[in-house]
């Protein structure tokens, strides 16, 4: 009962362990200096990989490949440089994440039209509660909590009322995590995990009204919810395995 | 909407990782891009065969993989593919300059069987879960994770982070 054997560890590094088990390996890890060394150098050898390859997701695209993707009657004003998007979240800036209008064809407009209603039917039926008030400090409650819980960035469900958007650990050592409130009134925040559960310094309105776009309310990058985001982080932006590691540990 | 223009829509975003996921398969740059430009091609020639409910990126991913496999069966395998003296073409290629461990692990990736490095692209760079390596390889999970844990003591053991 007190060994660990090499797929769990394994299986441990890799974030595929549920929380009982993931528990357990941590137990006999605290214990045993030769099984936490070789869990460290599986870290590291990880941490080089994404070292070497993460920067790939910053590159800007080349057109020629962007190009690829055009619509075929694409108007001729759009220059195809506007396709050097950056996705992935690692060190991403808000404005690569702005999506040419285009992207919101009339079938996705609709599409999206449904899940908007889908979620207001969900906002209907759950309650309007989303943050409970503690003192002077606001905290995330009922399907924002569960959504800050449970959902990851890595896993978009178009459908879920709450989108994640950064996953990070800030500088005081919580794991804070950016979001948008897709069910009106639509809201951008900031929340990070603490001992009393998710707190919100930051919560505000999301879109500006004229653009109205659902690809950029789902960023949950506003300019409040960035400044938040530069004045905590510290190293990188979790990337799907870490964000996944992470829930296995509770986001502590 | 069609399902062409889902597909092309879809994959916008999908880029960056797509050619995050090429270089950690085929090594050097220019080779990984000629790959991503292949998949796109592919893609889109099979967009009707992409379901709504099944995600892009794994799919597109699996398409990745098999035309990887696809090139390597072209070049041979007995050919220079990952040869050493292009490893540090792939470093020059970066424009950057680079730390000498980087070529090392690029030197060590490439000592790598496709079965191995297929695995490592997939769990260790781009972050899915064993199940969703296992159903894109279509192997048994047991499988990933005993290519990827012998993956994992060939780096380390190439890197010397073994000791």
């Amino acid at each position: 009962m007190n060994t660990i054997d090499d797929d769990t560890l394994q299986a441990y590094v890799d974030g595929e362990l549920d929380a009982a088990e993931a528990a357990r390996v941590e137990a006999v890890l605290a214990q045993d200096d030769a099984l936490a060394r070789r869990v460290r150098q599986m870290c590291a050898l990880d941490a080089q990989l994404r070292a070497a390859f993460d920067p790939v997701l910053d590159e800007a695209v080349p057109a020629h490949l962007s190009a690829l993707l055009q619509a075929p009657a694409a108007p001729a004003t759009k220059p195809a440089a506007r396709f050097s998007v950056v996705a992935g979240g690692r060190g991403a800036h808000p404005a690569s994440h702005r999506a040419p209008r285009r992207w919101l064809m009339p079938g996705a407009a609709l599409a999206a039209s449904v899940a908007l209603l889908a979620a207001g039917l969900w906002w209907w039926q759950s309650g309007s509660s989303l943050v409970r008030t503690q003192g002077d400090r606001q905290f995330a409650t009922g399907t924002l909590a569960r959504a800050l819980d449970r959902e990851l960035a890595s896993e978009p469900d178009a459908q879920a009322p709450v989108a994640i958007g950064l996953t990070f650990r800030a500088a005081d050592g919580h794991i804070c995590r950016s979001f948008t409130v897709r069910t009106p009134p639509v809201r951008a925040g900031l929340a990070c995990h603490t001992t009393a559960g998710w707190e919100l310094p930051v919560l505000g309105p999301s879109v500006p009204a004229e653009t109205g776009e659902l690809r950029q309310a789902a960023s949950g990058l506003t300019p409040a919810v960035q400044a938040a985001i530069d004045a905590r982080l510290r190293g990188n932006v979790f990337d799907a395995q870490q964000e996944r590691a992470a829930r296995v540990a509770g986001w502590r | 909407m069609h399902s062409s223009d889902a597909v092309r829509e879809g994959l916008i975003p999908l880029l960056p990782r797509l050619r995050r996921l090429a270089r950690a398969l085929a090594g050097q740059v220019a080779d990984a891009d000629d790959l991503v430009q292949v998949v796109l091609e592919r893609a889109l020639a099979r967009s009707a065969q992409w379901r709504p409910d099944a995600a892009l990126d794994k799919w597109v991913f699996a398409i990745a993989r098999n035309a990887w496999r696809d090139e390597l069966r072209a070049r041979g395998r007995a050919q220079h593919l990952f040869a050493p003296e292009e490893v540090g073409e792939t470093v020059a290629d970066a424009g950057a300059a680079r730390p000498a461990q980087q070529l090392e692990l690029a030197q060590a990736l490439a000592t790598l069987p496709p079965d191995h490095r297929e695995v490592v692209a997939l769990v260790l760079v781009e972050g899915l879960s064993y199940d969703e390596a296992a159903a894109l390889l279509e192997v048994p999970v047991g499988t990933v994770t005993s290519r990827l844990a012998r993956a994992r003591g060939t780096l380390q053991a190439l890197l010397g982070n073994d000791a």
